[in-house]
């Protein structure tokens, strides 16, 4: 079986180093990036085949990021994750060209199901 | 001084919105925490880790409460973003949800439980959602205060004709009615329901001496 390839990108490192754990212990082969330039700066030297990003960011936006990565591209993933303002960001999110969007905090099991459709989506 | 009010509660909506923010971030580094946790436990074969099962169900308990921790942000950034629009768009069934969670820490300290009873259909009105939550909150705290400790609260919005009513309604035991009716339309608060509604164009009536409280609402508040 293929290792998925995972690129989690959130601010909240502490979130972000613990979730890439849960998903390692799961086989994934996961990066992290806790910000924008630096989600952009791992696209573009280690291509992931999915990237959860999160839309409120310090600096480069999610959407900012999400137009950026599908413009380097357009075959990566991604899945957006968006705060109380859930399906207005993510319908937004969705017209940019994410793949679906989830609203934190994740179900680990959503997490997962949606990493691997999403996976399907960008062969 | 009205300017001055309106940006007042416009701004404290905002910050309350933003530390909602933060503290859902703070839940989601706990739950991946706890579930992280629970991973490696459940790859811990037993016998190397004695007393497993009440790790266990202590991470279940910490993920109970993340749930409802969630739940209880997502409606206070809600209650908060009240005031951006007004008047604006409401759906009386969602409000009745919320509501539900925005008085049921003051209903508990009664021993009162408060239950949603949506409409089967979308019960839509143009009107000021603080001040509509404002009403319904004044109700149910007139409510809290007239009646014995125990029972049940229950909201229920309606369509009656082209009228959108609002009710407000004890179910539980009543000290007795004679005591309650007064109560109700004599207390402070009754004054200051009806001054609310009259702001939104409506009117407040209580019902079946003191049991039960229904607010008539225009379906567009006049601005």
């Amino acid at each position: 079986m293929v290792q998925l390839k995972v690129l989690l990108v959130d601010d909240e490192k502490e979130f972000v180093t613990t979730l890439a754990e849960r998903l390692e212990l799961r086989g994934m082969d996961v990066d992290i990036a806790t910000d924008g330039e630096m989600a952009l700066g791992l696209v573009e030297t280690d291509p992931p085949q999915v990237v959860v990003l999160d839309v409120m960011m310090p600096g480069l936006g999610g959407m900012e990021v999400l137009e950026r990565i599908k413009a380097v591209d357009s075959s990566i993933q991604v899945i957006l994750l968006t705060g109380h303002g859930g399906t207005k960001d993510g319908i937004k999110g969705m017209q940019l060209g994410a793949f679906d969007y989830l609203i934190k905090p994740v179900d680990i099991d959503e997490l997962i199901e949606k990493l691997n459709e999403a996976a399907k989506n960008g062969l | 001084m009205d300017k001055i009010k309106s940006k007042e509660i416009v701004f404290f909506g905002k910050i309350t919105a933003g530390i909602t923010h933060e503290i859902k971030n703070v839940l989601a580094i706990i739950q991946e925490s706890s579930g992280l946790m629970e991973d490696i436990l459940a790859i811990t074969p037993d016998e190397t880790f004695p007393r497993k099962d009440k790790f266990n169900i202590s991470l279940k308990r910490i993920s109970g409460q993340i749930d409802r921790g969630v739940d209880i942000t997502t409606r206070l950034n809600k209650f908060a973003h009240s005031p951006d629009h007004s008047p604006d768009h409401v759906d009386l069934n969602e409000v009745s949800e919320q509501m539900v969670l925005l008085a049921s820490r003051f209903a508990r300290l009664k021993n009162v439980a408060i239950e949603a009873d949506p409409h089967d259909a979308p019960m839509i009105i143009h009107t000021h959602p603080v001040a509509l939550e404002m009403a319904l909150f004044e109700s149910i705290e007139i409510l809290l205060n007239a009646l014995s400790s125990g029972g049940k609260i229950r909201l229920y919005p309606r369509k009656i004709q082209d009228r959108y009513v609002f009710g407000i309604c004890y179910e539980g035991t009543i000290p007795s009615r004679a005591d309650v009716s007064p109560a109700v339309s004599s207390s402070g608060r009754w004054a200051s329901l009806q001054e609310t509604m009259a702001y939104l164009g409506g009117t407040a009536k209580a019902f079946d001496p003191g049991l039960e409280i229904l607010l008539y609402f225009p379906q567009s508040v006049n601005t």
